[in-house]
């Protein structure tokens, strides 16, 4: 009942701000209405601890013969610091919309809570059925959302390509689905063959497996709107590399899906180090952690899965959010690259228990290069405004929440789940710091790590989706060829004579094992 | 009053009156009415079952005789009349949105009309002659007074009077099946005969191609309602025959043969869907490949066939109405259904294009709408029978997905700048909104329709047995 009520807080919350806006468009109690709301949300959150695990189970569909598995889901140590990582960004999007220049009652605060509910919902979502039907309400959302936002054919198709490299990753899920029906409803009965599929699906929505950019660069929403629609959207695939079974880990394919996984990382984090400012870089940000969380997950050890899925949503949040230039507070951010590090007692800390094998070294640099860039977008002061401008209750709030952030960074290092509070792998994250302060400093020196200059960069289209483009066109045309031949044959003019003869052909074959 | 002149003779007369006496306005109000009280007339008064209301007893008899042929209406058909005539009612209602003739309401009540005969006749074969009789009805709906019929109109009409003579004459070679089951010649030259009669009815492949030449030449409105009339109660006709013979249902070959067929409409709709460059055919389509679907639900060896089959049959009706109103309302403004002439058109019609990719997602079996549940409670049957058949049948899905997937992206293709406008009217709006409303609800509360659910499995006693 908890999960339910978390959600509901925001939900209803949402339906208050649409309420206020259409009958009293001039209230100026909206914002703390929202604030509230997602205030209450959050503290509910921590009274989760006070019952886990506990189980939430929604009405059966029926015929209940038809329908095994139910709606289900579950708090525990493994979706409980995913919540509380959604909960605190929504609340830190709320708290910072005081130093946005449109600070009013906005369909962007209702669309971040309604994302959050949802976020929620995904993270605790416990079995593949479940997990289907949340995703497949956060891909509506953010369809619509992104569609109403986006201008010009090219950005229109880029979210529409995105819908559709999610919906793949849904098939992938679906397939689990339909072979586990015999298995029973949850993830931790999942057979270890479909483990794979698993990784293929949030790999696939994540944009990691294969390779490819998920979202655009660029988006006219607002900052708070776009982060929280990204980093939970992130997040509510992620969790599904916390239950692969260890079992499914022994594939041939394993090794494989690594070295792409690695690739992934390391292409999102070289983009992100070079990024010229932190939204640009925001996809491969996102593209970086995931390829690490994947990583992690592999190596056999999925736990460290949360530990990346709450870094990519608290670290990165705090990141995206902190729009207004203050010393003291850039200060503060750096936190982030405490967590990134994997040092001990850190948020990351328990990423690499795994077996890595002969991947270490590129693992390493790859974690040391997001982690630099990380660095350099927080020391980077240049295109913020100013708190100066701002009454002083939003000089006030405004920090507030993106220290909340920062906060929940370091409790969630130390009690966050079953396994957090850890040593870790030490001295790889040792090396892994040293190189990225190395990279820190190299950055302005040399020339190949300079940033790459705005204008540069081509927001819609990227190398690689062309060549996905190309190679989708070719075996569009391959097919579209034999459509157009068959289309002609049974629709023309002896149309027919060509039906009858597929039948009696059809009915010759069906007929010849019949004794 | 018998229940066979309450919901076969009133709507077929009703129907005449609309065509003589109403006007364009009006008929849409009065079909989708007279849909909706005989709907709500079937929920409310149970067949054959005495009602008292204070002082008065009422009691609908099952049955009439017409010309030595029986019609009965017995209590386990209330509600399939209910899902009929409801689904019925919401096709005339929309009809008003949808901008066509008047013709529709009264042609489509008659048809629905005969189409109800077909399920209540006795000897049941007699449903072949009026399955028949309602697909030459549904052609003035296809073809404008004084329009040549084109040649989707042709071959529907031939593939469907050519199911005729095979369906009657398997009935007559049924009864010698009957006398000497162990004939296997005899038996076997019944079910291919069986087989030929439900394929053309069907439009099983490669029976099928009228249909994507039918939604190019005729309008959208009135192909989408034969693609949801003529199917659904062909497919209640199926399940009566499964229901009737044992020999059918036992038969490995002839099960065989149907989850083959099933599974190749499927596959074949989606990769043809997926290939197209006209929203009707596409939408054509997504038809074929739910009636493989249907299919597949009725070559299931489970005690659960009835149940899949109407956890189908229900949202197919609602999606494909949405389809084809908000087919219709792109094609008043569009004039032709090609991609190069819709593009960019969610901007001037946001409604009924969400209306449109939503059906189409539905469609597809996406999360949350309604097409989804009854595709994952065949996908649990298929399953524990054939991996292999369930993963064809995500590649089916896989093909309607990036049909649904490239109209979208033509959709939203506008050029720079363009804003949003509503162009839909308020009717349209009103329609476009319950529809699309519909979707989530089914697809997140699939219990709804239990109600409905619960007493199909009496008509057909031992399908699942």
């Amino acid at each position: 009942m908890l999960i339910l009520i978390s959600c509901l807080l925001l939900f209803i919350t949402a339906l208050a701000l649409v309420v206020l806006r259409v009958m009293l468009p001039n209230t100026q109690y909206a914002w703390l209405v929202a604030l509230g709301g997602a205030i209450l949300a959050l503290i509910s959150v921590f009274s989760w601890l006070a019952q886990m695990p506990f189980e939430l189970i929604m009405p059966a569909w029926q015929p209940t013969t038809a329908f095994v598995n139910p709606i289900l889901f579950r708090a525990d140590g493994i979706s409980w610091p995913f919540a509380l990582s959604i909960k605190a960004l929504t609340l830190t999007v709320l708290l910072t919309a005081v130093a946005r220049p449109f600070f009013a009652n906005s369909y962007a605060w209702v669309g971040t809570l309604i994302i959050g509910g949802l976020g929620v919902m995904a993270v605790t979502a416990n079995n593949p059925l479940t997990l289907l039907l949340v995703w497949g309400a956060l891909d509506i959302t953010e369809l619509f959302i992104y569609l109403r936002s986006a201008d010009g054919p090219t950005n229109n198709e880029k979210v529409v390509t995105s819908f559709s490299t999610r919906a793949l990753g849904m098939g992938l899920l679906l397939w689990v689905n339909i072979v586990n029906f015999s298995q029973g409803s949850t993830f931790e009965v999942i057979a270890p063959s479909s483990g794979l599929y698993l990784v293929m699906a949030a790999g696939l929505r994540l944009g990691v497996l294969p390779l490819h950019l998920p979202y655009s660069s660029e988006s006219t929403l607002g900052r708070g709107l776009s982060t929280s629609l990204r980093l939970i959207s992130a997040a509510s695939s992620l969790v599904l590399l916390v239950y692969i079974p260890a079992g499914s880990l022994g594939s041939v394919l394993t090794p494989f899906l690594m070295a792409l996984a690695i690739i992934a990382a390391l292409y999102g984090g070289w983009n992100w180090l070079r990024a010229p400012d932190e939204l640009t870089g925001r996809p491969y940000w996102i593209m970086g952690i995931s390829a690490l969380s994947v990583i992690s997950a592999l190596s056999g050890n999925p736990l460290g899965a949360i530990a990346w899925g709450c870094a990519l949503v608290l670290v990165g949040g705090a990141l995206f959010l902190a729009s207004v230039q203050q010393a003291w507070l850039n200060r503060f951010l750096l936190v982030g690259a405490f967590s990134l590090s994997s040092l001990p007692f850190s948020l990351t800390a328990s990423a690499w228990l795994g077996k890595l094998s002969f991947f270490i070294p590129f693992v390493i640099i790859a974690q040391a290069i997001l982690m630099a860039g990380f660095i350099r977008h927080a020391l980077r002061p240049g295109g913020r405004d100013s708190l100066e401008s701002q009454q002083n209750w939003s000089r006030t709030v405004y920090p507030t929440g993106i220290l909340l952030l920062i906060i929940i960074q370091l409790l969630l290092g130390w009690m966050g789940w079953d396994g957090a509070r850890q040593i870790g792998a030490w001295l790889q994250a040792v090396i892994v710091s040293t190189l990225a302060f190395v990279l820190v400093w190299a950055t302005p020196r040399l020339r190949i790590l300079n940033p790459i200059r705005a204008h540069w960069v081509n927001p819609t289209t990227s190398r690689l989706s062309t060549i996905y483009q190309d190679l989708w066109t070719i075996i569009y045309r391959g097919f579209g060829r034999i459509s157009q031949t068959i289309t002609l044959t049974l629709e023309g003019e002896g149309g027919i004579m060509w039906t009858l003869l597929f039948l009696v052909l059809f009915v010759s074959l069906l007929t010849q094992g019949t004794p | 009053m018998s229940a066979p002149v309450i919901w076969i003779l009133v709507p077929f007369i009703s129907g005449i009156l609309i065509l003589l006496f109403f006007s364009e306005r009006y008929s849409s109000l009065a079909g989708g009415s007279i849909s909706i009280i005989l709907a709500l007339t079937a929920l409310i008064f149970p067949i054959d079952t005495a009602l008292l209301l204070g002082a008065i007893s009422l009691k609908i008899s099952s049955s009439v005789q017409f010309f030595g042929r029986s019609f009965a209406l017995t209590t386990a058909d209330g509600s399939l009349l209910v899902i009929i005539y409801g689904l019925s009612a919401l096709w005339f209602f929309g009809t008003q949105a949808s901008g066509i003739a008047n013709r529709f309401v009264s042609l489509g009540l008659m048809i629905v009309a005969l189409l109800t005969a077909s399920i209540a006749v006795e000897p049941f074969l007699f449903a072949a002659l009026l399955l028949e009789i309602a697909a030459m009805l549904v052609i003035p709906l296809l073809v404008l007074p004084f329009q040549k019929p084109g040649r989707g109109v042709v071959r529907f009409l031939i593939y469907q009077t050519l199911a005729m003579p095979f369906i009657l004459f398997s009935g007559w070679m049924l009864a010698g099946v009957e006398a000497s089951p162990g004939n296997i010649g005899t038996t076997t030259q019944v079910g291919i005969m069986l087989g030929l009669g439900f394929a053309f009815l069907l439009g099983v492949f490669p029976l099928y191609n009228w249909i994507p030449m039918l939604m190019e030449e005729a309008s959208p409105y009135a192909t989408g309602f034969l693609l949801w009339a003529l199917p659904t109660f062909t497919v209640i006709f199926a399940l009566g025959f499964l229901d009737r013979y044992t020999w059918i249902r036992n038969s490995p070959q002839l099960s065989s043969a149907i989850q083959y067929a099933g599974i190749f409409m499927v596959v074949s709709g989606g990769f043809f869907a997926s290939l197209q460059r006209h929203i009707g055919r596409i939408m054509g389509y997504a038809a074929i490949v739910e009636t493989g679907l249907l299919i597949l639900a009725m070559s299931l060896k489970s005690l659960e066939v009835v149940n899949i089959t109407f956890l189908l049959l229900i949202p197919r009706g609602f999606v494909l109405a949405l389809w084809a109103l908000s087919l219709s309302i792109i094609k008043r403004e569009a004039y032709s259904l090609r991609f190069s002439e819709i593009q960019g058109l969610a901007r001037t019609y946001p409604l009924a294009v969400t209306a449109l990719i939503l059906a189409h997602l539905s469609m597809t079996g996406f999360p949350l709408l309604a097409g989804f549940p009854s595709r994952i409670a065949l996908w649990q049957e298929l399953a524990g029978q054939s991996l292999t058949i369930a993963f064809w049948m995500i590649m089916g899905m896989f093909g309607l997905l990036i049909a649904a997937v490239r109209t979208l992206a033509v959709f939203v293709m506008a050029e720079d700048g363009k804003a949003w406008a509503l162009n839909e009217s308020w009717i349209q709006m009103i329609m476009l909104g319950v529809g699309a409303s519909g979707l989530f609800i089914l697809g997140i509360f699939p219990q709804i329709l239990q109600p409905l659910l619960t007493n199909l499995p009496a008509l057909f006693n031992h399908l699942g047995q």
